[in-house]
């Protein structure tokens, strides 16, 4: 049956096409969003195979090992011009760009080759990937390991022989052994050390404060002096017993041939892990991938934050949102409880209420700004005059540090939370207040003993607004104390425990950081998608615990089904 | 105070309603609440015309009339709940004891206490049964866990909802059917043991057997409070009241013994109101 246009539109089901059209849009956009930096990101992790090919270019040919990371096409105009020899007739060449690693033999990571000029392609299972501390990945055959001076083993072929396995398990073993070392480093470094570099600051400052007060009493001095000589002597202890470990760590290094038949030393010290990709199962990959995973979200960044994990910049953005909501839910709730509740309603309190909504809309630069000169400068300058002024001149909070960028942060969502409340407040049936008031509850025994519970979840709704909007905001927080690179967390075991004055790191700082201020962009580009949607995680998880929270008030204050 | 038989096994008994057989005369009661030329105004609109009444203690007392004649305004009064309305201005005295409750010294959250509210629709809070009816003995303090079970049990037995609800003291309130509610909210008032009760068509949203049941507590309750009852249903203030009061127009008509003012009143509005001819 033939329908009319007109009776098709009459119908409405332009309308439910149009409506259902534009769900469909947002449900791709969302989906497509989500895949391209989930693949791009998780993608990162993935032990590549390495290629090894022979290149020729103008004539010359040389051997090329590394592992493609992307193709495109180029016109070969463009090429012609760069003095390559391009044969005739062809308008588009592609070329693929591979990361060939060695650094410090070659000066760079990634190099463009054409991928008509290679052949002899090969996956040669003996190459084997090296992730350094220091120069990036190292790609090549391995050939000997040295015990200080004395050769362990050694091997100069390219098939899988038993002298071949036997050498790589010794590398192996020298390799775990290396890193068992550099956990007891860590540990006397970063925490030993660390703890001893804090208490010599502290009593610095002590003295200094007694020095300001210009107390002449000896005794305290001397106790300063006692405390610091033990604290000296066991520096003294620990640092010997670091040049023992670094004498232990640095015993071993391996020899192996790069691309063009050269052999290097790489110390064995210098080697995060090594594996031979070519030669991996599936399996052996899937575990390899889990590993390079749990080291992303758990370990510190290395070289220049492109390599290692990000864990001290997902530690900073929750520690920063949960001080944030601590915050901002008092506050915008009082305000609120306020502005329903106790004020005229009348000429002022519309004013008040459409400055609170503008105030939602303010960019959030100028609210970084705003921090910057108030809190920061002004607050924070005033502090330290007041309360530590053995530490002048270098700042304790006259700089950007956790709690300026949390209030920073709550003073940018407080709008919300205060516009979620009120809203929950006008929603309490007034019936249930005049019950509590007939009871002979006053009007502020009835606000807390039933109208807040009640407005509980509204107020939840709005912690979660807040929390959606702080934690993925950056631009307010490159003013008042995120670091591209912070040495500690602000939460450690040296009291006061909680360092509200410490800069941090923040995932969206972390991804502009690394995507577009990094040396070296080829490496940082897959970690700017792993660290996307590592903070798109990261919110989702403090906005659904959030959810949760507010789903269980609802559960228990049931409104009433008036 | 003491169950009925009846109250217990929730059986629906008419018998019970009806009311002893004594003279009832107003001028012979001793008096609760004297209201003393009341004029009400919302804004500039005139809702309460100069009301004089003498409240009797002990007995219940109904207010009829027409929507909108006032009759609910004027119950609020009595407890001051129109202090919460923006732009209501009252005149005139209303005396509990011989004490005005509109004098500036007047503890409003006390007097809302010796004169309790029912108010149409059950309005209980978002808590449990138990916590439901501690909430205004909380309020005054008590704190001891066995004053307030007792007084909790005592208000539950009173309003005929213990048995219904004893084994499910700390589940939510608002799970009960709305006769339960009402009857729990009616047991929250109580419990603080107030003077006067107030319930403003207490039985209006519930079905017919809730209805009587909420009529049969009444008739219990007034052993021990002065009770004042604004309805809709003349059959309702016919069956619960001792005193009727009309209303008509922000003014009081007619104010007497029910029985009278049903089978004989005086002024002529009255009878067209309960014959039906207005309303």
């Amino acid at each position: 049956m033939r329908v009319s246009f007109t009776e098709w539109t009459k119908s409405g089901s332009p309308w439910v096409w149009l409506n259902a059209g534009a769900v469909a849009i947002c449900v791709i956009m969302v989906v497509g969003l989500l895949s391209l930096i989930a693949v791009r990101g998780l993608g990162h992790f993935w032990p590549a195979d390495i290629q090894q090919a022979t290149y020729s270019l103008n004539g010359e040919k040389s051997r090329v090992i590394g592992e493609i990371v992307e193709s495109e096409q180029v016109p070969a105009e463009q090429l012609r011009d760069a003095g390559v020899i391009v044969p005739e007739g062809t308008l588009m060449m592609r070329r693929d760009l591979m990361k060939i690693g060695n650094r410090d033999v070659t000066g760079t990571d990634f190099t463009w080759v054409l991928d008509d000029n290679l052949s002899d392609r090969s996956n040669p299972e003996m190459l084997f990937t090296a992730e350094r501390r220091e120069w990036g990945n190292f790609y090549g055959y391995l050939r000997a390991l040295k015990e200080g001076d004395k050769l362990v083993g050694q091997y100069d072929g390219y098939e899988k022989t038993p002298e071949y396995v036997a050498l790589w398990e010794s590398v192996k073993a020298s390799i775990e052994r290396a890193l068992i070392i550099r956990k007891d480093i860590y540990q006397i470094e970063k925490h030993e050390i660390g703890s001893i570099n804090y208490e010599l600051e502290r009593l610095r400052l002590k003295q200094r404060a007694l020095e300001l007060k210009e107390i002449s009493d000896p005794a305290p001095y001397a106790e300063i002096e006692a405390r610091r000589k033990e604290l000296n002597t066991s520096y003294e202890g620990l640092q010997q017993s670091l040049i023992d470990l670094y004498t232990e760590i640095n015993r071993d290094t391996i020899i192996a041939e790069v691309s063009d038949g050269q052999q290097i030393d790489i110390a064995v010290a210098k080697i995060v892990r090594a594996f031979r990709p070519n030669d991996m199962s599936v399996g052996a990959k899937l575990i390899h991938y889990a590993e390079k995973i749990k080291e992303f979200v758990s370990d510190d960044p290395r070289e220049a934050n492109t390599e290692g994990g990000i864990f001290p910049a997902i530690f900073g953005t929750v520690m920063m949102v949960v001080l944030m909501s601590i915050l901002v839910t008092p506050f915008g709730v009082i305000a609120a409880v306020y502005l329903r509740e106790y004020a005229k309603q009348g000429f002022t309190t519309r004013l008040i209420r459409i400055a609170v909504n503008n105030l939602a809309g303010v960019p959030s630069i100028v609210y970084g700004v705003f921090g910057l000169g108030f809190f920061v400068y002004f607050l924070g300058g005033n502090i330290d005059r007041l309360f530590y002024p053995e530490a002048l001149p270098s700042p304790t909070f006259g700089t950007g540090g956790l709690m300026w960028a949390s209030i920073t942060l709550a003073l940018l969502t407080v709008p919300v939370v205060i516009v979620a409340t009120e809203e929950g407040l006008s929603r309490i049936p007034r019936a249930v207040r005049e019950g509590s008031l007939a009871l002979g509850a006053t009007k502020a025994e009835t606000l807390w003993k039933v109208v807040l519970p009640m407005a509980s979840p509204a107020m939840m709704t709005g912690v979660i607004l807040a929390i959606a909007r702080a934690a993925g905001e950056v631009a307010p927080l490159m003013l008042v104390g995120v670091v591209k690179l912070a040495p500690s967390l602000p939460l450690d075991a040296n009291y006061p425990f909680l360092h509200l004055d410490q800069k941090f790191m923040h995932l969206g700082f972390h991804i502009y950081d690394v995507g577009f201020q990094s040396p070296n962009v080829e490496a940082a580009r897959p970690l700017v998608y792993a660290t996307a949607l590592l903070l798109v995680a990261v919110i989702a998880l403090l906005n659904i615990s959030a959810v949760q929270i507010r789903n269980h008030l609802r559960e228990k204050y049931k409104s009433l089904e008036m | 105070m003491k169950m009925t038989t009846n109250a217990k096994t929730h059986g629906i008994d008419i018998s019970s309603l009806q009311r002893e057989a004594r003279t009832l005369d107003l001028d012979t009661e001793t008096t609760t609440l004297k209201v003393r030329d009341l004029r009400l105004t919302y804004g500039d609109k005139e809702a309460l015309h100069g009301i004089n009444m003498d409240i009797p203690k002990k007995r219940v007392t109904a207010f009829i009339g027409p929507s909108g004649c006032g009759k609910s305004t004027l119950l609020r009064c009595f407890n001051r709940m129109n202090d919460l309305v923006d732009g209501c201005n009252i005149t005139g005295q209303i005396l509990l004891d011989d004490n005005n409750i509109f004098d500036r010294t007047v503890d409003v959250a006390d007097l809302r206490r010796r004169v309790g509210m029912v108010f149409q629709k059950p309005n209980p809070f978002p808590k449990s049964i138990y916590e439901n009816v501690a909430y205004g003995l909380r309020i005054q303090g008590i704190k001891k866990k066995r004053d307030i079970d007792e007084t909790v049990e005592w208000a539950l037995r009173s309003a005929a909802l213990w048995d219904e609800v004893k084994d499910r003291l700390h589940e939510s309130a608002l799970g009960m059917s709305g006769g339960q509610q009402q009857r729990l909210v009616i047991a929250r008032t109580i419990a603080v043991k107030p003077e006067v009760l107030l319930l403003d068509e207490p039985a209006s949203a519930l079905d017919p057997i809730s209805t009587l049941k909420i009529e049969e507590l009444i008739h219990e309750l007034k052993n021990d409070f002065t009770i004042v009852i604004v309805t809709h249903n003349m059959q309702q203030a016919a069956r619960v009241s001792d005193y009727t009061a009309f209303m008509y127009m922000g003014d009081l008509i007619e104010f007497g013994v029910t029985d009278t003012l049903f089978t004989n009143p005086e002024k002529k509005q009255t009878e067209d109101y309960i014959t039906g001819r207005y309303g």
